[in-house]
């Protein structure tokens, strides 16, 4: 457990930005698939798809386990919290907020989660302080995005 | 109004959470299996909802591409990706990699699309984004991080 922010990798940082860019085509099947259907059904398909993949996947892979130990109960449930956020959002996208605002709160919701989550460790995950480096680029990321969500005309 | 943007706003912060969540699994498990626990759980739940509330194959859902059905699968790496990172650089830089990423290729895929949007916004969102990349891969200078921790005054 590092008190201190632990130094950036570039492959790894690489990977999550392709890790982002793999959510903008999921969007767009997903978003494609609620077009046609309800939001309650376009959330219900990629998971039961999902889950057969993940499974078929898991079979053919077989992945060690990193522990005997068995994990908490709880961290079984990080399903819940998405499917709440599907409610979440096909109820605030139909208000005056739009999809635009939906997706602005909806990023600052998850950088304010993701730093109280990293200064306290959260779940049993590593405890990290970001730096200051960190924050300017945090900073410069989410203007960036909200420049494109409000004036971009991506939404 | 402030209701539904409270609301926007838990569902980014639910986001976080279930990253947190689906990243401790993995650390006791693997992150593909992490991936399937997730979108088990989250079927059985949103397939519950559907029971309570209805409404799962309103409209016309058999109509979507075939394309269209493409989320789950690539949702299945989505949150393994997540899962495996988040231990690795930290929630903070996943969630804001990962919204870089997504903003991104976003822009691309409305280009490709042929979707209007402003091209000076564009522009000036993708280059502070890729400014924010920028900075979070710069190495920091060797002992900054240290002489930071040891400028506090003794008494």
């Amino acid at each position: 457990m590092t008190d201190r922010s632990t130094p950036p990798n570039l492959p790894h940082l690489l990977a999550a930005f392709g890790t982002g860019a793999l959510l903008t085509l999921m969007v767009l099947c997903n978003g494609t698939l609620a077009a046609h259907g309800s939001l309650l059904f376009a959330s219900w398909v990629p998971h039961l798809t999902g889950s057969a993949v993940a499974l078929a996947l898991l079979f053919l892979l077989r992945p060690k386990r990193t522990q005997q130990k068995r994990p908490p109960i709880w961290a079984y449930l990080g399903g819940v919290s998405g499917g709440v956020t599907v409610m979440l959002t096909s109820a605030t996208m139909n208000t005056a907020l739009a999809l635009s605002g939906t997706i602005a709160l909806g990023l600052a919701g998850q950088v304010i989660f993701s730093l109280f989550a990293d200064i306290r460790g959260l779940f049993g995950l590593p405890r990290q302080m970001p730096a200051l480096r960190e924050y300017i680029s945090l900073a410069l990321i989410l203007a960036g995005s909200l420049i494109l969500i409000f004036f971009g005309g991506s939404a | 109004m402030i209701i539904y943007a409270l609301l926007a706003l838990c569902a980014g912060l639910l986001v976080g959470l279930s990253r947190q969540i689906n990243g401790r699994l993995a650390l006791s498990t693997s992150a593909m299996e992490s991936s399937f626990w997730n979108h088990l759980v989250g079927f059985l739940f949103i397939s519950l909802i559907a029971l309570l509330a209805g409404g799962l194959f309103a409209s016309n859902p058999g109509q979507s591409p075939w394309w269209a059905y493409l989320g789950g699968p690539i949702g299945v790496i989505f949150i393994a990706a997540g899962s495996w990172l988040i231990p690795r650089i930290g929630a903070a830089r996943t969630a804001i990699m990962i919204i870089a990423g997504q903003m991104t290729s976003g822009v691309v895929l409305d280009i490709l699309r042929g979707a209007s949007g402003d091209t000076a916004a564009r522009v000036i969102g993708v280059l502070l984004i890729l400014a924010g990349v920028w900075i979070a891969q710069s190495k920091p200078k060797q002992g900054v991080s240290r002489t930071k921790k040891t400028t506090n005054l003794d008494p």
